[in-house]
């Protein structure tokens, strides 16, 4: 069995990020990165630390209006190509994204993509995201703004917890990193 | 003699948009949309939008025409969406255009979506003044551009670095249980609750982040905070109060994109504001920006909805301004991109 498992715990978003740009050094063209995790855990974050490790054109931000993002290499490396299936009613093959660019050349992160896309490639990483569930101290039941404190809204804050399988032979023997 | 007539035709996303401009008046706007066709299946599916916008092209082109009361012979330039958008639509779009534009025997102009937004406001408003501040916000776009000129002078001071006004909204809709999409819900919910009620953060608005990022937007933190909070009361077994939670996640939203814009406006010295894209149909941030504009003496344009979204006059509008400045055309092979950097106006 070639299955890889790693738990990472990311103290906040910069972590994240690093640990992005640690997995894209991992990353080639033809690879398949598929990213779960509740609104909010870091998907689009981790995709940053990809991208700036790939370094690619262009700011990786959230696509799911846009379903998938290009971004070219600013280098010889392979292309991102960043795909949000949050708004998919179904995929029933990569093809039916209609991307203008070849798969087998660039590296692919899917966004919401578990439950679509795995039977459709035996080789890939699936890294899911947790953020901290609710926890925030809101005091006594009213709605008093003077009941939170900023520091536990703070958009970077909250540590992450990080588990990434690799599947299939294309990662047998790959170690994958274990801090950002 | 009058200005040429260019032909523009818009496909990054839902709608299929032709609209006819001559010079900066706007002849007819033609649009289609497959949102239904999207709802049939319960998602986007990016190759039924191709599907879509292959099969709404020539009737929408001809409805244009004949709402404009021209022939395709007439027609002296064709200006096409180039990007950024969904990789499929903008091909159908590019490839309809590049027909026209070798048929016709007429230049090509492939231009930026996003800047369209803006541009479409000199068919409703007249002409800009030397310089304008344009905010484009809407599901898929959230970017402040400084404009000394609509083709030549565009100049990007900042973007989301993650979600879109408008996608944070249908997000934190579904976080309340909104049907999709959930921005018009919110937005109708905040006006019955208190904006004060919750302070939701406001995206890289603290000093560390105004050097780098002084006019960027961030609102993935403020979609995390309002789904933990949610998160929170619920664990507690307390109610959701829906408007509340509604009312001051908008205002935050409104906030942040209102401030930056502001004070982007004194920095640069800049007297007339320009809002586009569909999220400037939000009332939280009309209203705000209308309080904010007022106080500052700053003069607000906000084109009517339907020019707002998606549309072809937009493309038309700044094909017939590239075509005004002697802007070469682009090339018979211009390649689409779903991710057009704004330095690009035209490719």
């Amino acid at each position: 069995m070639s299955d890889l498992e790693v738990h990472v715990e990311l103290a906040d978003a910069d972590a994240t990020r690093d640990y992005g740009r640690a997995l894209a050094g991992l990353l080639r063209a033809g690879d398949l990165v598929l990213l779960s995790g509740a609104l909010g855990a870091g998907k689009t974050t981790l995709t940053q630390g990809i991208g700036a490790g790939l370094d690619v054109r262009g700011q990786v931000a959230s696509p799911t209006f846009i379903i998938a993002r290009v971004h070219p290499s600013l280098g010889a490396g392979p292309a991102l190509v960043h795909v949000d299936a949050y708004r998919l009613g179904s995929l029933d093959e990569v093809e039916a994204l209609d991307l203008d660019t070849s798969l087998d050349e660039s590296v692919t992160v899917v966004e919401w993509g578990e439950g679509l896309l795995e039977g459709l490639a035996p080789d890939r990483l699936e890294i899911d995201i947790q953020r901290p569930h609710g926890g925030l101290d809101l005091g006594v039941d009213d709605l008093d703004p003077a009941d939170l404190d900023p520091a536990d809204l703070d958009p970077a804050g909250g540590v992450r917890t990080v588990r990434v399988r690799a599947r299939g032979p294309r990662w047998s023997g790959v170690r994958l990193p274990v801090v950002g | 003699m009058s200005a040429p007539l260019v032909l523009g035709i818009e496909t990054s996303c839902d709608e299929t948009g032709v609209a006819l401009v001559r010079g900066k008046d706007l002849l007819f706007d033609a649009v289609a949309s497959s949102m239904d066709e999207h709802a049939r299946f319960g998602g986007i599916i990016p190759e039924i939008a191709s599907r879509a916008h292959l099969e709404a092209m020539v009737p929408t082109i001809r409805r244009a025409l004949e709402g404009a009361d021209v022939d395709l012979g007439q027609v002296d330039a064709i200006a096409v969406t180039a990007g950024p958008g969904l990789v499929g639509p903008l091909t159908i779009g590019a490839a309809a255009a590049k027909a026209l534009s070798i048929g016709l025997g007429v230049p090509l102009y492939g231009v930026n979506h996003v800047i369209g937004h803006a541009a479409v406001d000199e068919l409703v408003h007249g002409s800009f003044p030397d310089q304008v501040m344009a905010l484009v916000v809407s599901g898929g776009h959230s970017s402040l551009l400084l404009v000394d000129d609509i083709v030549t002078g565009v100049t990007e001071l900042g973007s989301t670095l993650d979600d879109a006004a408008g996608e944070a909204f249908d997000k934190v809709g579904r976080l309340l249980g909104l049907p999709y999409p959930g921005g018009p819900h919110i937005d109708r919910l905040a006006r019955e609750g208190d904006p004060t009620a919750i302070r939701f953060p406001r995206g890289l608005t603290a000093a560390k982040d105004q050097a780098e990022h002084a006019y960027d937007f961030s609102f993935s933190g403020l979609k995390t905070a309002v789904a933990r909070w949610v998160e929170t009361r619920t664990d507690a077994g307390q109610e959701i109060p829906v408007a509340d939670v509604a009312a001051s996640f908008a205002a935050a939203v409104a906030d942040v994109l209102t401030a930056k814009t502001i004070a982007a406006c004194r920095r640069h010295g800049v007297s007339t504001l320009v809002i586009g894209g569909g999220f400037s149909a939000n009332s939280q941030l009309r209203d705000l920006a209308a309080v904010r504009c007022a106080e500052a003496g700053i003069e607000l344009r906000i084109p009517p909805i339907r020019f707002c979204t998606d549309n072809g006059a937009m493309i038309a509008a700044l094909g017939s301004a590239a075509l005004s400045r002697g802007v070469a055309p682009s090339r018979l092979d211009l390649p689409v991109d779903s991710s057009m950097p704004l330095i690009r106006v035209t490719v």
